[in-house]
């Protein structure tokens, strides 16, 4: 069932997003997100986490058991805003007997793109990814990469408000994959929402402005890079000698034990100098004492790792990572 | 705009298929063959000359009468070729057209586009008409001049050969839409299409023997109530030819057969003699009527099962 809500500033704003197959798999399970419009977006979770189904629920390619929710405006599925709308999918299989020039005009007439500015745009936007040389070569003729860049190509003919790429920079060598970049943040310096949805999150980290993290149909965390590892802060401190007698007595302390290094959650000054003597204190000699924060590989593990916990400790976990 | 791009979009997807150029060879062959027949007086010349045939009864005061040749038209060329061994190709070649469009990861970008899931199946229903209406131009048309250049027979109601061959595919295509649809399969929709169109065939013929060769089998009447309602319900395929022949002005079967025929096949050839003179006689309004009503009900069942698909 897909309900209406009233007309938001989101260019996308799910709300309650549920799908299930087959009356068993729930693939989604009240999915909520929101993203800005004008920004970059990232999804990113752990295979099977439903992020694809959640993509295709927004480009009408799966229907949705429940949802309400808008994308840009308009509620979900309203076909007048797919013309606002560009979409690269994952594992894309284009017609081999079209040229490039070809699919480029036959995806733009289906999004109604007046004829004049197909051909402009065409050329524009083959030039822009590299391959106005092969734009009068069959599609299979195409290298994987080549195709990726055709695809996104293909995904901004209509000069779209809202582009919604799946793994864009699948199949992309390392220079490849900086010229998406580059497109991306030229595409939201221009005023376009980019919704992303990446394995690569090296490549998130780099140019995403919020991210979202789907873990088992739900979103566990959902922010800014900032704020999803805000409270990740934490000291390590490497040392010699054998700490083994005096786990206990760390773990008291809140810190943890790994071979010779003690992690202490929290940047806070005063315990970590307690921390310090303490170590001192029991004959060891400290090496070296480093602030860590997590990294958007550390945050999802995480979520992944809470999602694996009963319900009342994973609150618990989420409100302390939450500071 | 969106229906041209999907109709152009399957047109050249089948251009791409080297079945497409098999059936315009073949178009041209046959109009060939038939420029290398001759009519003289009395006489058929092959090969311009090379071998010669006589033929007293397709002549009629020294002229050729054009009656019979429309019939010998619309039976080996429209019935036959085209709308036997032709649509047989074009059910091949056009079988694939939904389960590859329909392939994950294909069919992602199309129906992410701002056009209803209805619309996208139309439109690509259409670029699969699009196909035979082709083929069927070419066909007819290159026949149709070589009758008239060759021979002097300008037959202008063997041009209404070319709708009645896309009918015929059509009544055929919803089978394959519906079956590609549900199955996703292009074995499927062709083994599917070929039952369908033999059992289609099977039942108006048996309705035939019960209802005019044989009307003594009316007595089983559980049997016949039954195939005559079948009838009734799916496509007249065989009644295209009827119709063919109805617009070309042909002449009936019975002026093609010999006057030495033994008397068991006698009574065999006047009943489809007698079927044949009635059903061209019948309104095309109730053939093609309730024919196009199975394939709407088809298509619309094909269409939602479409609509309702998950991708």
């Amino acid at each position: 069932m897909v309900g209406t809500t009233e007309m938001t500033n989101w260019a996308v704003d799910l709300i309650e997003v549920r799908k299930t197959y087959a009356r068993s798999i729930e693939a989604l399970r009240g999915v909520n997100i929101q993203v800005g419009r004008g920004e970059i977006f990232g999804l990113l979770g752990p295979n099977g986490a439903g992020k694809t189904t959640l993509v295709k629920i927004m480009m009408t390619v799966v229907r949705p058991t429940h949802a309400l929710g808008t994308i840009l405006g308009r509620r979900l599925g309203h076909r007048g805003k797919l013309a606002r709308t560009g979409y690269l999918p994952e594992n894309h299989r284009f017609p081999p007997y079209l040229t490039g020039m070809q699919l480029l005009n036959y995806y733009a007439a289906l999004a109604k793109v007046p004829r004049a500015r197909r051909a402009e745009n065409a050329e524009r936007l083959l030039d822009r990814v590299w391959l106005t040389q092969w734009a009068n070569e069959r599609v299979d003729r195409y290298s994987k990469g080549m195709l990726q860049r055709l695809g996104i190509a293909q995904a901004l003919m209509n000069d779209p408000e809202l582009v919604v790429l799946d793994e864009p920079t699948d199949g992309l060598d390392p220079v490849g994959r900086r010229d998406v970049r580059e497109l991306l943040v030229e595409l939201r310096n221009q005023g376009t929402t980019v919704f992303l949805n990446s394995h690569l999150l090296s490549e998130l980290e780099m140019v995403c402005d919020r991210v979202a993290i789907l873990v088992e149909g739900l979103v566990s965390r959902q922010g800014t890079l900032r704020e999803l590892t805000e409270h990740t802060l934490e000291n390590r401190v490497t040392f010699r000698g054998d700490a083994e007698p005096i786990r206990g007595s760390l773990e008291k302390l809140s810190a943890r034990l790994d071979g010779n290094t003690v992690t202490l959650p929290g940047g806070e000054v005063g315990p970590l100098n307690e921390l310090i003597d303490f170590l001192r204190g029991r004959g060891l000699l400290i090496e070296t004492v480093a602030p860590h924060r997590f990294t958007l590989e550390d945050v999802l593990v995480q979520a992944v790792g809470d999602q694996k916990l009963p319900p009342a400790k994973r609150a618990a976990h989420r409100k302390r990572s939450e500071g | 705009m969106q229906y041209w791009a999907l109709i152009v979009d399957c047109f050249r997807q089948s251009r791409d298929r080297k079945i497409f150029w098999v059936m315009l060879i073949m178009s041209i062959i046959v109009a060939g063959a038939m420029a290398c027949v001759g009519f003289e007086p009395g006489k058929v010349t092959i090969l311009f000359g090379m071998w010669e045939i006589d033929t007293q009864w397709l002549t009629a005061g020294g002229g050729l009468r054009e009656d019979l040749i429309a019939g010998i038209i619309v039976d080996i060329l429209m019935d036959t070729i085209l709308g036997q061994v032709g649509i047989i190709l074009v059910i091949i070649a056009t079988a694939g057209f939904l389960p590859t469009w329909m392939d994950r990861g294909s069919i992602d970008v199309v129906i992410s586009k701002p056009m209803s899931r209805w619309g996208h199946f139309l439109g690509r229903y259409l670029g699969s008409m699009a196909f035979i209406l082709f083929h069927a131009a070419v066909f007819v048309g290159l026949t149709f001049l070589a009758a008239g250049l060759r021979w002097g027979c300008w037959i202008p109601g063997y041009l209404w050969s070319i709708p009645l061959v896309v009918l015929l595919f059509s009544y055929l295509y919803c089978v394959s839409a519906l079956v590609a649809v549900v199955f996703r399969s292009t074995v499927a929709a062709v083994m599917l299409t070929l039952f369908a169109w033999c059992a289609f065939s099977g039942i108006q013929v048996t309705d035939d023997l019960f209802t005019t060769t044989f009307p003594e089998w009316q007595k089983y009447r559980t049997a016949y109530k039954t195939i005559h309602l079948a009838r009734w319900i799916v496509p007249k395929t065989q009644d295209i030819t009827y119709l063919a022949k109805r617009y070309a002005k042909a002449a009936g079967a019975e002026e093609f057969m010999p006057a030495d025929t033994p008397e068991n096949d006698r009574r065999m050839m006047e009943g489809a003699v007698k079927v044949e003179a009635e059903r061209i006689a019948m309104s095309p309004v109730y053939t093609i009527g309730s024919s196009l009503m199975f394939e709407v009900v088809v298509l619309l069942l094909a269409a939602w099962k479409f609509a309702r698909t998950d991708f």
